[in-house]
């Protein structure tokens, strides 16, 4: 009877199910939750930064401005893609920037049941940036932090290690 | 233009006593800006009190506030301003050490210039606290170390006093030194105040918020942007041709009327003039007359903002130092009303606002003393300085030839003050003066804020963009001459322009430190002449594109901490392109100014000219032992096969340019070249001249291009000669006239084809 107290207590207070937009870098699927996400562009090309932290993707012109991306191929230590990518604009509190990724998915509802904490095997750099994963049917899908993600972050990290 | 007077006189028919001037309202939103300032700095102070930055940025806060007050009428704000700003002053001189009581006297201070501003708004007066307490504080902490420690002031009153209860806009035109808060005499398009019956001037315009111009700016240049690809894009249908030209012309005029919207004119900073004149015509007692002209000059209106600080000190200091009393003036046969001249018109890119006043002018000579009494320059070198140098002076921090301290200027802030607003934003300050007839000083702006000129170069197969300002010429070295024309000392390149050598910055190189070194690259290059705050230095880069008006775009934190780009820009074809910094580029490649060792700039800049020519020289190694070649003796630096020096009656000589050249090996390098006995020993050869005659100097390295020093005999004073003081070291002076290799010739007259003929 408690075990079905708990599970009753447990649907109130875990959030409902979560949307995120997966998104594919080499081999991984990765997931970014889409209350972050402000717009999708696609086929952008970004203008390197010379000097740049190695994370930092390039420029991109994006609504007037121009944004910092940073490459989620470079921070897992990929060699870096030429030509067209596509990119997220995402909302962090230090404003936004653009994170590059190879593909753009399609947006999944997963549900908090399915989530798992990041293995605490992962090399520490990398575990900073995950934020468990989802057991999907035939995948696991890594969720990414924006907050993590956002260029002054890295760049503190970065400074700190 | 509707008529300015109206207004004050329609807002007491009105009867809209209560209603606050433009003026003060715009007083109080500086006034707290300042002040949110000062807070910040005087907790910085707290953890760094030597820093006499942080010191002249709180004098200045106050200082301001202390000005603007005096002509609104607000007596107790300035007497509380006034005992601050003695307090800071003697801080900001070094007389005080900012002690954490001092500190806390000024957050004191803080709170009671905040509390009576907030009891100006609420109310329209200043309230009738008394802040004798804290003013009493304020003067004990002057008294340095006499100041008990455990005696805190009582806290500012919080003043919710009842206001006084006095109508200044029911006040008629007070002739009193300090009128009350009356409404601006000026013009002033706040059309909330003003009644719908002031006629159609306040029905065809309307108040539009900056923020949303920006957007609206920002959309556009978007628009452009996104215009550019569908022309690319239909470029090749016919269908389309008509429809993309009608979207080009429309985007085009788009784009004009935004910017538009953001000028404004010059008279909205102009209004301010008559009053501003007038109370401190009444205060100082003088007599002045206000010329205003071009007042239809438009400017952006972030910049018509930022200039309205420097544009009041100014005016202040034309009243204070430069128009006379009405008796001197008769007393010179002048006449006794001054005129001040407010004048705008534009210049190219730039607008140009003058203010001239037919005053007493700046006496050079006071310049040159106080200078010198205020530790600002050497006596030596205030000697040696123009007129127009000396002129430059008077903008740098702490100087100020007024013989009092008064409450309307004369600490010496104010002309750094304009200088530093006027060049933060990429402006320009310029000052004439002459005995007797006054002192012009004009202030170059530039037309917007958002979009400055700059050239385009490419490097590292991207574009970047040179900001015009810095930037003094442009050079082509072909391919041809590449390997000759750019000259090597060692590992710095140098490029010899007009006879003197500039040093050059590898765009490439300095992005990209792993690129193939340049000095092997047959290629076409340009050389981009830059001057950037005194640093002259020549940027290679590989291509030059067009030059474009560009829209700064800044740049986000962690690509700022880069430190070589201002920003960025999004060039017509859609590409972005960081936009450069010269200053920092010079700094990074470690090209230095030449005499590090001033405090001001200003006095650098001045300095910098006599030091090059006088005072450089060439550090170079030859058997061991480094020495000094003056600067302005080398010819040339070349680095040659050991085959090339020849031997003439066991001299070395070497044919240089189809003459033969004595070769002075005092350290010996020659001969360790040759015993090196590779077919490719190369020597490095220093080519000077001494009056008409020429000699090499052979040897090892060519260290480095410093600025030397006077070294003097203790306790004489006398100039030791054949030393200098280089990098902190002493180091030996080639003297040319005693290299043995030249007195093996006879001196000639003057003529280099005697020698040659001579050595034949």
């Amino acid at each position: 009877m408690s075990a079905a107290r708990d599970a009753a207590n447990h649907k109130e207070n875990a959030p409902a199910q979560v949307e995120v937009c997966s998104v594919r870098v080499g081999q991984t699927l990765f997931g970014v939750p889409i209350a972050h996400i402000l717009e999708i562009v696609g086929g952008a090309r970004p203008q390197p930064v010379p000097l740049a932290p190695g994370f930092v993707g390039g420029l991109v012109h994006y609504r007037g401005d121009v944004l910092t991306t940073v490459s989620l191929r470079r921070l897992l230590g990929l060699t870096a893609k030429n030509g067209a990518q596509d990119i997220l604009v995402l909302e962090s509190a230090g404003g936004c920037f653009g994170l590059l990724v190879d593909s753009v998915g399609e947006v999944l509802t997963v549900s908090p049941a399915d989530h798992e904490p990041t293995p605490a095997t992962l090399d520490e750099r990398r575990r900073a940036l995950f934020a468990g994963a989802y057991k999907l049917k035939d995948t696991l899908l890594v969720m990414l932090d924006p907050e993590r993600l956002d260029p002054r972050w890295l760049s503190a990290a970065q400074a700190g290690s | 233009m509707p008529c300015g007077l109206a207004v004050p006189e329609i807002l007491a028919r009105a009867g809209l006593a209560g209603a606050m001037d433009e003026l003060t309202r715009e007083f109080l939103i500086e006034s707290q800006e300042g002040l949110d300032r000062m807070e910040h700095c005087l907790t910085e102070l707290e953890s760094h009190p030597e820093d006499t930055e942080l010191l002249a940025d709180i004098f200045r806060s106050v200082h301001t506030i202390k000005g603007t007050t005096g002509f609104l009428g607000y007596k107790r704000l300035e007497k509380l301003a006034h005992a601050g700003e003695n307090l800071l002053g003697l801080l900001r001189e070094g007389k005080l050490e900012a002690t954490a009581s001092i500190i806390t006297g000024l957050l004191q201070l803080l709170d009671g210039l905040r509390s009576i501003l907030k009891t100006i708004e609420a109310q329209d007066s200043e309230g009738d606290v008394d802040d004798a307490a804290l003013i009493v504080r304020l003067e004990e902490l002057q008294a340095a170390d006499r100041a008990r420690p455990g005696q805190s002031a009582q806290a500012p009153p919080a003043a919710p006093a009842e206001s006084a209860g006095q109508n200044p806009l029911a006040a008629p035109a007070p002739e009193n030194a300090t009128p009350p808060a009356a409404p601006a005499a000026a013009i002033d398009s706040d059309t909330e105040k003003r009644p719908a019956a002031t006629g159609s001037a306040s029905e065809s315009t309307l108040r539009v918020d900056v923020a949303l111009l920006n957007r609206m700016m920002n959309l556009v240049g978007e628009l452009v942007l996104t215009r550019n690809q569908v022309l690319q894009a239909t470029a090749g249908d016919p269908g389309m041709t008509q429809l993309s030209r009608r979207l080009d012309m429309v985007t085009a005029d788009l784009r004009e009327s935004v910017m538009k919207a953001r000028m404004q004119p010059v008279s909205n900073l102009f209004s301010k003039a008559p009053r501003l004149v007038r109370d401190l015509a009444q205060q100082l007692g003088r007599r002045v007359r206000l010329e205003v002209e071009g007042q239809d000059t438009e400017l952006d209106k972030s910049l018509l903002e930022a200039i309205k600080d420097p544009l009041t000190h100014a005016v202040r200091n034309a009243l204070d130092h430069g128009i006379e009393p009405p008796e001197a003036r008769q007393a010179v046969g002048k006449n006794p009303e001054g005129t001040l001249k407010l004048r705008a018109s534009h210049e190219g890119s730039h607008v140009i606002i003058e203010i001239s006043d037919d005053g007493a002018g700046i006496s050079v000579e006071r310049v040159r003393r106080k200078a010198v009494e205020r530790g600002l320059i050497t006596a030596p070198r205030a000697a040696r300085l123009g007129d127009r140098d000396l002129l430059q002076l008077i903008f740098v921090p702490g100087f100020s030839t007024a013989a009092a301290v008064t409450s309307i200027s004369g600490r010496g802030v104010g002309m750094d003050v304009v200088r530093t607003n006027v060049e933060k934003i990429g402006g320009k300050v310029e000052i004439d003066s002459r005995i007797g007839s006054g002192t012009t000083l004009r202030l170059r702006i530039p037309l917007t804020l958002a979009i400055v000129p700059a050239l385009l170069v490419r490097s590292l197969g991207q574009c970047f963009a040179l900001p015009q300002g810095a930037l003094t010429e442009l050079v082509h070295v072909p391919p041809e001459q590449a390997t000759s024309a750019i000259e090597w000392l060692e590992d710095a390149p140098l490029y010899r322009l007009r006879g003197r050598l500039l040093p050059l910055v590898f765009l490439d190189r300095l992005l990209m430190p792993g690129t193939e070194n340049p000095r092997d690259a047959v290629r076409d290059s340009f050389i981009a002449v830059l001057d950037a705050d005194g640093r002259r230095f020549g940027l290679v880069v590989d291509g030059l594109a067009d030059p474009e008006e560009i829209v700064v775009k800044p740049l986000s934190a962690v690509l700022k901490d880069i430190g070589l780009y201002s920003g960025a820009t999004v060039l017509g074809n859609g590409d972005l392109a960081l936009i450069l910094d010269p200053g920092a580029i010079a700094i990074r490649a470690g090209i230095t100014l030449t005499d590090a060792s001033d405090t001001g700039r200003e006095e650098e800049e001045i300095a910098e000219a006599s030091v090059v020519r006088a005072q450089e020289y060439l550090l170079v190694e030859a058997g061991g032992r480094s020495a000094a070649v003056p600067l302005d003796d080398v010819l040339r630096i070349e680095q040659i096969p050991l085959q090339r020096i020849e031997y003439f009656s066991q001299r070395p000589v070497l044919n240089f340019a189809g003459q033969l050249l004595p070769v002075e090996d005092a350290g010996g390098v020659l001969a360790s070249a040759a015993a090196q006995q590779s077919a490719d020993a190369r020597v490095v050869v220093v080519v000077c001249r001494d009056g008409g005659r020429y000699v090499g100097i052979a040897v090892e390295h060519v260290l480095d291009v410093a600025a030397g020093g006077n070294l003097f005999h203790a306790g004489t004073g006398e100039r030791a000669s054949g030393v200098t003081l280089l990098k902190k070291r002493v180091t030996g002076v080639v003297d040319l006239r005693s290299v043995a290799a030249l007195a093996a010739i006879e001196p000639t007259t003057d003529d280099r084809s005697d020698m040659v003929e001579a050595e034949r």
